[in-house]
């Protein structure tokens, strides 16, 4: 029986000699699921794309696509567009972006039905509300439009589209990239019962390798345009063998694994420190039930932080965890004087938080901001020098600027500084903005960290060496850390202490090992059965 | 897990589905609040602006001419400007609210008559040309897009680009020297135009032809070249690559993606712009002598009569501003996304 | 550290100008800009004061064009190219001092409106959508006839009704600025709002304000012939828009005189074509939103 998909010595080359794919060869039979992990940029986005013919026109493909036997590299306009979506059809990444914002959700899911003709005319609104139910959407939602739905229910809706010519073949690219722990599972779940029911072959894409080993039999591991390892899902995630692949496992630590707490995965030869045990004794920065409401658009209120206590100890890391749009953002917003309280209050050494002017300037010194995506959180027109002079230069400290420079690239680790000074941020990479921006904050020679998601859009292979300098600079600085996050596994690597938030609402905080291993409140114990789960090998 | 955790996402990620009604009638009562602020801005404006200057309209009205102080105190009593500034203010707002826009200096007759006789004419030509020009702008934008960096596309934007640099009454003056002999030269209909309904149409319509493509010509270019950015710009979308990989035709793609995509924007633009058109149709009617309100302008402007263009003023913004309130309401019954935010 | 700083801009503008120099169109429109400006200086050293006086006229009137009068003659006997050349003079200033006028008034006006957030954002653009709609030759028109007086009425007449169009996109740019992360982070670091707004938003919305006037040039300069041609500003000063107005006034179209209707025209159209033409070039290299279309 031929194979859904074959792709022999694939290679995708862009305008300029950059080579995305260099030599791939993959197998996929009926019904079977593949996923294929990878960082940003190693090439796995164009090998979906080149399948159906779908890459900008400058890039050059050579090789054999065999899609049902036929290669769609040298077939006719015509029957490529025949083929499109009736043999093989997408799930592309960020359904917000991939859905036509001016057409009903019916309308975009019947349109490949009725120009490949795969049911009656007068059978189209029934198969739409087919497969609506089949992704679990009521019917009504034929009639939204994509503003309408919620990210999830996006992404269902893509999903339902894919499924609607019945096609041999599914490639979903990061399905699940940019939705929460929670739906990221009912969508995973959803996917794999769909896939297997209809017997469709599953090509699926991620950086993450744990939601890959959760869905799919086997796993390929691309880096830089080519495949270094493939195997099946429980080998390739628990027994890695290319150095790649062990960076990418490891950058996904299972919860409750006592190899991982305590250190994330770093090749740094400073290493990770001894553990420290913070100061007891008055907190360094506490808030009491302090509350935040925002007047939305309807002209009611929302809740975003209600009756919050939190404290963080000197030289202590607190996790703060939950899904986006669970009032964590808010929380350290307003933590750090952003945002102001409508009621409660912030207390930094027992003393309330100024609430402007030059005191509270004075405490924006000690408290400082680690956002989640450095390649946005430096101005693109400053020079790494100048980002880091920035916050020197508005608290007039005082001291030579520039040895005051040199002194924070070296102590977040960019070493040698003076080759770091005079560089833009778009000539950096991913970790080494990160490593800018944590400068930026120790600059000022800070008592607490406030990091909003500070891994969250790094590649794997980075993430652990971010989390521990982190860790170092808690033990060499004694500083303190408030880290925002919706994942475990962060709090696993690096946390003392975790604070689970819910609708605004603290439902649980504790020990990590405690609220991890022993969860109470019933939202933590569905955020941890949320985590996907690979099987053990065999 | 799953019944904790279905509410979870309908109450956070999808928490205002906006009641439709209720969205629709706070958005009509927003857009009318903000045309009524505009009117009343205008008409506030209207006031002052004809008052700015040290001394008062009358002088400004008579600079130039041989009047002696009796007379002057005079027309200050007729047009009342020698009453207090905000007396003068009330009796302004009192007036304007019986249609009345004060007297014409130089027509000798209330302004607001002399307006609306002439109001007719300006709608009928600066319509249709708002009209075509939209029509010929939008289409042309869509088809450089589609083409760009075509030869069509270098043609056509180089040939709008130039249209779009040139005063559009200079252009009535050149087309005037050219087609004059061929097409009416002025007004809106012959002195001995037949009274029957079809043939005086025909007769107007031969006499609109000249003004008509003139006022087309300086306005449709900017069209076009809106249209054919924005349409550029959803050329990019995800979303179109979705329709491709459907096994969509590429003109389908065009057709019924990335146009009504770029389509809703433009349109709204094309009505923020009426006021252009406005401009342009002021200085066209001047050459033309098409009878319209352009054309009493210049005449008020020869005449330095300052409450007939207060009158103008007044009343070709409102114009616009009715125009932009029926833009808003119309893009809101066709774009979905307007209807979100 | 200035000199690296210096180092890099150098370099920036470098490559500034070798993606405007492989636009072909805006490399004319420069050619062109630099010929009128050549002119408007030069012209006084070209023609003496006695060929621009009606009353040492030497030509007839409305002559065709000779030897003597390459362009003809005007209503009054006087050589239409010279008043044409002439006429580059004020052209240029006033399209020049009216654009930065109006730039300077929408970019304080679009900065302040997306900064500061509440009641005077509202206000602020509740008064610029106002303007925007408003026909502003109409608006214009009024200004000039209260206000009378000579080139500096127009300007101030053209600058104060034509901001609103770089209001909204100095406004737009700003809130896409500040909704960046590192103005968060540039906040957190202390900075007020002085700080957000020099060091963060105004280096980034420069190039749009630059390539705002450009644009703007040409808008205005038709805006000056316009309102000239309806007899506003003073009479004495010699304007392209001025001498076309005393043309059609004078017969000429009637009488065929197209040395009379052509050049003045012509001239308006190039110097309006070129500052486009510019303008566009410079906003595809400087405009990062188009250079990504690319």
């Amino acid at each position: 029986m031929t194979p859904v998909l074959e792709l022999r010595d694939l290679r995708v080359t862009y305008a300029g000699g950059h080579e995305a794919v260099r030599g791939v060869d993959l197998t996929l039979r009926s019904g079977q699921t593949l996923g294929l992990a990878g960082e940003s940029g190693c090439g796995k986005s164009s090998l979906a794309m080149s399948v159906l013919r779908l890459l900008p026109k400058d890039a050059t493909v050579s090789g054999e696509i065999l899609l049902d036997g036929a290669d769609t590299r040298t077939m006719s306009w015509g029957r490529l567009r025949a083929v499109r979506w009736a043999s093989a059809s997408i799930v592309f990444q960020g359904a917000m972006h991939a859905l036509n914002p001016v057409r009903r959700i019916g309308q975009q899911i019947a349109e490949p039905i009725l120009l490949h003709a795969t049911s009656p005319p007068d059978e189209v609104d029934a198969r739409v509300a087919e497969l609506l139910a089949q992704v679990e959407l009521p019917p009504e939602k034929a009639q939204a439009y994509p503003h309408e739905l919620s990210g999830g229910q996006k992404q269902r809706v893509m999903i339902a589209m894919a499924l609607a010519c019945r096609p041999r073949l599914v490639i979903a690219d990061e399905p699940t990239t940019a939705l929460d722990v929670i739906v990221q599972a009912q969508v995973l779940r959803l996917l794999t019962r769909l896939v297997s029911e209809h017997g469709i072959g599953l090509v699926m894409i991620s950086h993450d390798l744990s939601v890959l080993g959760s869905v799919c039999e086997r796993l390929a591991v691309m880096y830089e345009g080519e495949i270094v390892e493939l195997g099946t899902a429980p080998t390739v995630v628990h027994d890695p063998q290319h150095a790649h692949t062990q960076a990418l496992a490891a950058a996904f630590p299972t919860v409750g694994d006592p190899a991982s707490r305590y250190a994330p995965a770093t090749t740094n030869p400073a290493g990770l420190p001894p553990r420290v045990v913070p100061e007891a004794g008055e907190p360094l920065l506490r808030t009491e039930s302090l509350r935040v409401d925002f007047r939305d658009r309807g002209g009611g209120w929302t809740h975003a932080v209600r009756d919050v206590n939190l404290e963080v100890g000197r030289g202590e890391i607190v996790a703060l965890v939950g899904q986006s749009g669970s009032g964590k953002t808010t929380l350290a917003r307003t933590v750090l004087g952003l945002q102001q309280p409508t009621s409660g209050q912030v207390l930094f050494e027992g003393r309330p938080l100024p609430r402007g002017g030059r005191a509270l300037r004075d405490y924006r010194r000690q408290a400082q901001l680690v956002l989640q995506d450095p390649s946005s959180a430096l101005n693109p027109r400053h020079s790494v020098y100048e980002a880091i002079a920035e916050g020197l230069r508005i608290h007039r400290m005082p001291g030579d600027e520039r040895a005051l420079v040199a002194a924070a690239l070296e102590a977040a680790e960019l070493r040698p500084a003076q080759r770091f000074m005079p560089v833009l941020p778009h000539q950096l990479s991913g970790g080494q903005r990160q490593r800018v921006v944590i400068a930026g904050a120790l600059a000022l020679r800070p008592r607490l960290l406030v990091a909003d998601e500070p891994v969250a859009s790094l590649d794997a292979s980075v993430r652990g060496e971010i989390l521990a300098l982190l860790l170092r600079l808690r033990a060499e600085l004694g500083l303190a850390a408030l880290v925002i996050t919706h994942d475990l596994g962060l709090a696993w690597n690096i946390a003392d202490r975790v604070a689970v938030m819910y609708r605004g609402e603290l439902v649980e905080v504790g020990d990590v090992e405690q609220v991890l291993l022993e969860p109470r409140h019933e939202y933590t114990r569905s955020l941890l059965a949320a985590l996907p789960e690979v099987a053990a090998p065999a | 897990m799953t019944d904790f955790l279905a509410p979870v996402e309908e109450t956070i990620a999808e928490a205002p589905p906006p009641q439709r009604g209720g969205g629709a009638v706070r958005y009509l009562l927003t857009k009318v609040g903000g045309a009524i602020m505009s009117v009343l801005m205008v008409v506030v404006l209207g006031f002052f602006l004809f008052r700015v200057m040290p001394g008062d309209p009358v002088t400004i009205m008579t600079r130039g001419r041989p009047v002696s102080g009796a007379q002057l105190d005079q027309l200050r009593a007729e047009h009342g400007f020698d009453q207090p500034i905000l007396v003068q203010f009330w009796n302004y707002l009192v007036g304007l609210l019986h249609g009345d826009f004060g007297n014409s200096y130089a027509f000798n007759a209330p302004a607001g008559a002399i307006i609306g006789e002439r109001l007719g004419p300006t709608l009928l030509l600066s319509g249709t040309a708002a009209v075509l020009a939209a029509a010929l702008g939008l289409w042309l934008g869509a088809k450089t897009a589609w083409y760009r960096n075509g030869p069509l596309d270098r043609a056509s934007t180089g040939v709008a680009l130039v249209f779009w640099s040139i005063p559009p009454w200079w252009l009535g003056v050149v087309l005037l020297m050219i087609a004059g002999g061929v097409f009416p030269t002025g007004g809106m209909q012959s002195p001995d135009s037949p009274t029957a309904l079809v043939p005086h149409a025909l007769d107007v319509a031969h006499h609109m032809v000249l003004p008509v493509f003139t006022l087309v010509l300086a306005i449709y270019g900017q069209y076009q070249l809106v249209m054919r950015a924005s349409l550029l710009e959803e050329m990019n979308s995800d979303y179109l690559t979705t329709a491709r990989a459907k096994g969509l035709r590429d003109d389908m793609v065009r057709r019924r993606h990335a146009l009504p995509n770029a389509l809703l924007p433009t349109t709204t633009l094309v009505f923020l712009h009426l006021g252009m058109v406005v401009s342009g149709a002021i200085t066209v009617e001047a050459v033309y002598s098409w009878p319209g309100l352009g054309q009493l302008t210049a005449e008020a402007l020869e005449a330095k009569d300052l409450p007939l263009l207060q009158g103008i003023f007044i009343v070709l913004v409102i114009a616009v501003v009715i125009m932009n309130l029926v833009a808003d309401v119309l893009l809101r019954v066709l774009d979905p996304r307007v209807r979100a935010s | 550290m200035t000199s690296p700083v210096w180092a890099r801009r150098r370099a920036a503008a470098g490559r500034v100008w070798r993606e405007f120099a492989a636009n072909r169109g805006g490399l004319v429109g420069v050619v062109v800009l630099g010929l009128f400006v050549l002119t408007a200086i030069l012209a006084p050293l070209l023609i003496s004061e006695s060929s621009l006086d009606v009353t040492r006229a030497t030509g007839q009137r409305l002559e065709s064009p000779s030897g003597d009068f390459p362009l003809g003659t005007d209503e009054n006997g006087l050589s239409v190219l010279t008043l044409t050349l002439w006429g580059t003079r004020l052209s240029l200033v006033v399209g020049l001092a009216a654009a930065v006028l109006s730039v300077l008034i929408g970019t304080t006006v679009g900065i302040l409106a997306g900064h500061f957030g509440g009641w005077l954002s509202a206000v602020l653009l509740r008064f610029t959508d106002f303007f925007l709609i408003m026909p502003s030759l109409v608006l214009a028109i009024a200004l000039s006839a209260v206000l009378e007086g000579g080139a500096g009425t127009i300007i101030l007449a053209i600058g104060v009704v034509s901001w609103p169009t770089s209001a909204r996109l100095v406004r737009a740019q700003t809130l896409a600025v500040e909704a960046r992360p590192y103005i968060e982070r540039a906040r957190a670091l202390g900075g007020g709002h002085g700080h957000v707004i020099f060091k963060h938003v105004l280096p980034s919305v420069l190039p749009l304000v630059f390539v705002n006037t450009t644009l703007a040039v040409g808008t205005a300069i038709v805006a000056e012939s316009t309102l000239r041609f309806l007899g506003l500003g003073s009479t004495s000063e010699i304007t392209w828009g001025g001498l076309l107005r005393s043309a059609s006034s004078s017969g000429a179209i009637t009488y065929g005189a197209w040395w009379y209707l052509l050049p003045p025209g012509i001239a308006i159209v190039l110097l309006v074509l070129a500052f486009t033409l510019v303008g566009r070039a410079l906003e595809t290299v400087l405009n990062p939103k188009l250079r990504e279309r690319r």
